[in-house]
């Protein structure tokens, strides 16, 4: 799949493709893809407030996937979106391995472009553990989401694990066509004087810069086993800059996410791919695949 | 793709701008009032919608803030607010000059009906400037309102207070302390506080709202709706109070924000209507909600 731009603007953070629109002067075509939010067989109301608060150079976040269910993504939010503009990928979760095949069964027959796996949902059979903290388990997922479709896949792994590579390589084995590096990092945020967790659902995720060094590590990591098997890694991760996405790339991403970073600066894509067009210019690279995993070392 | 269509209804309604600040005001208990230049915003803006700001550099997150004064020739806006935290520290130490970044304006604001001219706006603490932008509002609308507005604070209130020279005969004359912007547009005001300051009602906003109420004949009290802005426990007693004369009632909720354009979902708040239950953004959806809808008897 040919995208535009290396930006892919991420999953949770640009609602399902238009809310970004608002801002005068943001445009969906300043992206090569954007991921919709996280969906589920059923309608979700989501964690009680708070769900988002400010943590040094970044944020904790518990939504809870509010989404108003795989059918009416598909039908009524599926064709208010404009596909000549960007590529739209979705954001497959479930609580069971049956409810994520049966999403990904239903945008697989939609307009959708591309099909992203988020293996951090809890899986509710197993005592409530993320799925992709396990890499036989994110495998699984994986595998009957691939039964249910020919649309590109691609598996959004959790840097909540001991080692990444095992993950990936099990990922790629039951048929990813590529990888998404990272989600977020399990976090929290107590308020002293009640003594109680700031977040209504107690925990949530950490993103923004603070997360980038973990990310970076990951990325490059999940590029080791992708990279020989010519599968693409979306690197992600605090990126908030032309300089931290050229960092990615070098560590082996072929695209780039951008999610917290919206909220600081709405039309900082553009800024982005200047920057990045701007690098490759002065280091004589033809293109980003060019500089893709040129780590030295 | 029709291009014009209904999802895409939003695009380009709020702006980024880099403000310049035109005026800092300080008052005790660390509030500030600062003047920013950012004319787009100023044009759009409407009582009860807020901005997105960048405190400083340093701190990319940006916070809420409610819109108090416009001025669409001058092209500018005022905000009102009280150091919390370490980035509302930063934006009162802005100087004339200085440029902060703003996102703005955001979300559906209050709604006055002319069947209802009997406004009676209540606002606490930092609930005050939406309360203030609605009063200068109905003063400049060409029909006939009847405002009222009530103030609360347990700190000293962010304005020279002066004594009014506009009678409030459902009240004894002793307290007479108002807001001198108020007063020069000729709409009364009255103030409330626990801290026995002088000129002011020593109570709650509620209190001094239900003495009005009171003096009302049964046809005056079918003219009056409430609107409201402060700390979640007040607006529950607004609430309540409309809800023991019957009257309707639009409230401004604050939450923790992260985009404040409809992305993230993270400042959803329950919102039960005949519809149902929802899970609704304070941002775009709100922040101005029906109190019935969002405080349960
Ligand atoms: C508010 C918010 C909501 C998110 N929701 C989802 C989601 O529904 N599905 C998902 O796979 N990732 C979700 N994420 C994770 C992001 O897609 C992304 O992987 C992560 O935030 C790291 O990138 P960043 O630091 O650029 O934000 C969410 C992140 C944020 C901040
Ligand atoms: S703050 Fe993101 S949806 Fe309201």
């Amino acid at each position: 799949m040919r995208l535009d731009s290396p930006i892919v603007l991420l999953s949770g953070c640009v609602g399902f493709g238009e809310e970004y629109t608002r801002i005068e002067g943001f445009s969906n075509r300043d992206a090569g893809a954007i991921v919709l939010k996280g969906t589920t067989l059923e309608p979700r109301l989501g964690n009680p407030p708070h769900r988002v608060y400010e943590t040094p150079m970044g944020m904790l976040n518990a939504i809870g996937l509010q989404n108003p269910g795989v059918d009416k993504v598909v039908d009524e939010i599926l064709p208010g979106l404009d596909f000549t503009e960007t590529r739209f990928m979705a954001n497959v979760c479930g609580s069971t391995i049956e409810d994520y095949a049966a999403v990904t069964r239903r945008f697989d027959d939609s307009p959708i472009d591309a099909i992203e796996i988020n293996i951090s949902c809890p899986n509710i059979k197993e005592g409530g553990v993320s799925f992709g903290n396990y890499p036989e388990m994110s495998a699984k997922v994986v595998a009957a989401c691939r039964a249910q479709t020919s649309k590109p896949i691609i598996a959004k792994l959790s840097p909540n694990q001991t080692d990444i590579r095992e993950n990936a390589r099990l990922c790629i084995e039951a048929g990813a066509d590529a990888l998404a590096v990272i989600n977020t990092v399990m976090g929290m945020a107590i308020d002293a004087e009640s003594r109680k967790p700031i977040i209504g659902n107690v925990r949530g995720g950490l993103s923004g810069p603070a997360i980038k060094p973990i990310a970076l590590l990951k990325v490059h990591q999940a590029y080791e086993v992708a990279g020989p098997n010519n599968i693409p890694v979306i690197g992600q991760g605090g990126i908030s800059n032309a300089a931290d996405a050229i960092e990615f790339i070098i560590a082996g991403a072929s695209t780039v996410g951008v999610g917290t970073a919206l909220f600081y600066d709405p039309l900082v894509c553009t800024k982005i791919n200047d920057g990045i067009a701007d690098y490759l210019k002065r280091h004589n690279f033809a293109s980003v695949s060019d500089l893709v995993g040129t780590l030295q070392y | 793709m029709n291009v014009t269509n209904a999802a895409q209804r939003n695009r380009g309604t709020i702006f980024v701008e880099d403000a310049s600040v035109i005026d800092v005001q300080s008052f005790p208990g660390k509030q500030f009032v600062i003047r920013l230049h950012a004319a787009k915003c100023a044009a759009r803006a409407t009582a009860g919608s807020f901005i997105h700001i960048q405190c400083d550099e340093t701190i990319p997150m940006r916070r809420p803030l409610s819109i108090m004064r416009v001025d669409v020739t001058e092209g500018w806006i005022e905000v009102l607010f009280k150091t919390v935290g370490e980035g509302l520290r930063a934006l009162g130490n802005k100087k004339i000059g200085d440029a902060v970044s703003v996102i703005g304006p955001i979300g559906h604001g209050f709604v006055p009906s002319s069947e209802r001219p009997r406004t009676l706006l209540i606002g606490g603490g930092v609930g005050i400037p939406p309360m203030v932008f609605l009063a200068e509002t109905l003063h400049e609308d060409n029909f006939d309102w009847h405002p009222l507005v009530i103030m609360g604070s347990e700190i000293p209130f962010p304005f020279d207070m002066t004594t009014s020279a506009i009678p409030t005969p459902w009240l004894a004359d002793e307290i007479s302390g108002s807001m001198p912007l108020l007063e020069s547009w000729g709409i009364p005001s009255r103030l409330a506080s626990l801290q026995g300051y002088d000129g002011c009602f020593r109570g709650y906003v509620t209190d001094l709202a239900r003495k009005w109420l009171m003096s009302l004949s049964k046809s005056e009290l079918a003219e009056v709706e409430l609107f409201s802005c402060g700390p979640t426990p007040m607006l529950k007693a607004v609430a309540s109070l409309a809800r023991e004369f019957d009257l309707a009632c639009q409230v401004s909720l604050e939450e923790f924000m992260a985009c404040a354009v409809g992305g993230c979902a993270g400042c959803a708040v329950r919102v039960t209507s005949s519809d149902g239950v929802a899970m609704k953004r304070v941002c775009v959806d709100g922040p101005v909600f029906d109190a019935a809808t969002v405080f349960a008897e």
